[in-house]
């Protein structure tokens, strides 16, 4: 009896692990899965974004414009997110979108000071993953593939949202 | 006399009406969804694209143009579908021609403007199809001729996940395009 017990009891606990890890946030979405495309791009210091940076992680690509209100409200709580984050198993692409280094510099020196700005230059890396708007988020899985959108802009520093992301790297640890 | 004072004032009370009617913004909403739209003047336009690094031949030819902007707003359960080339633009001359991604593209390229800012502009515009998610939202610019007339828009908006359910029609009549003061 005592047996049986514990056996259901732990089935009853691993459904409700798996129903926490799969619930999601407001605003996150769980669109047609998408193979993501390779981003060829660079940091505000020249340094290009290597496949070593995020192989094997879970992947949280950002897409935003210094002129997007949006994006400017969503910054400071990437930032926080990411001081958070930033040592566990998940990699960040915080990608600008056809601006240059100074209008990102100044930017980021107040408002993301501690991220690392990729530079998509042209705009193109950008409309590859086909973004709704901006500012675009996408979860992408340790396997490439892109699970996971955020419509518009989210409050990625706060519980709901960081215990999403840890439930991902979790699921694939 | 008296009667003839009455008249006057009547068709200056009249003619007032008429000037003010035209407005540069209007929202409109049901259950469903909220539309908002505001029309913005050359000097704002011009600014924000020259903060942009925007070069002056690109900036002249978008301060002639009338910019609307457009806000939508999801409030139901369920996908409602924004396709632009469903939208009619009307002012007392017939229908306006909406200035398209396809256009701008063709013009920037033919004028040699460089991909960034082209890409920049894009991110400004409305897009021109989306699936509102329930409670999503967002905005961009739809940009028609500007014609200095009074001109009515009709939004449909297709609903359901495919698209099969019944469509939401909004209506917004007299916008005028703004003008810098």
């Amino acid at each position: 009896m005592k047996i049986l017990y514990c056996i259901l009891t732990s089935l009853y606990l691993s459904t409700f692990t798996t129903a926490q890890a799969t619930e999601l946030p407001p605003g996150v979405i769980k669109p047609a899965p998408f193979n993501a495309p390779v981003l060829t791009i660079s940091d505000i210091d020249g340094t290009p974004l290597k496949q070593s940076d995020y192989q094997g992680k879970w992947h949280f690509v950002h897409f935003w414009a210094s002129w997007c209100r949006p994006c400017r409200r969503e910054v400071p709580a990437i930032q926080k997110m990411w001081s958070i984050m930033k040592n566990e198993n998940m990699a960040l692409a915080f990608i600008n979108t056809a601006e240059d280094e100074d209008t990102i510099f100044s930017f980021l020196s107040v408002h993301g000071p501690e991220l690392r700005a990729l530079m998509d230059k042209d705009g193109l890396a950008t409309e590859q993953w086909k973004p709704r708007g901006l500012p675009a988020t996408y979860l992408v899985d340790p396997d490439g593939v892109v699970r996971y959108q955020a419509l518009g802009g989210r409050e990625w520093h706060t519980p709901a949202y960081l215990n999403f992301l840890r439930s991902l790297i979790k699921q694939t640890q | 006399m008296k009667h003839k004072n009455l008249v006057t004032i009547l068709l200056l009370f009249l003619l007032a009406g008429t000037n003010t009617s035209a407005a540069t913004r209007a929202t409109i909403e049901n259950e469903s969804l909220r539309l908002r739209v505001a029309t913005n003047a050359p000097q704002p336009i011009s600014a924000f694209y020259e903060g942009r690094g925007f070069q002056q031949n690109m900036i002249d030819i978008l301060k002639q143009q009338c910019f609307v902007s457009v806000f939508i707003l999801n409030k139901s359960d369920d996908f409602i579908w924004l396709d632009l080339s469903q939208w009619k633009f009307k002012n007392a001359d017939g229908e306006i021609t909406r200035l398209d991604r396809h256009y701008w593209r063709t013009r920037w390229k033919e004028i040699k403007i460089p991909m960034a800012h082209q890409s920049t502009f894009r991110w400004t515009l409305l897009p021109e199809t989306l699936d509102f998610y329930p409670r999503e939202k967002e905005g961009g610019n739809i940009i028609l001729p500007r014609t200095g007339k009074p001109f009515n828009i009709t939004a449909r908006f297709d609903t359901g996940k495919n698209r099969k359910g019944k469509p939401i029609i909004m209506n917004i009549n007299n916008i005028t395009c703004a003008t810098d003061k």
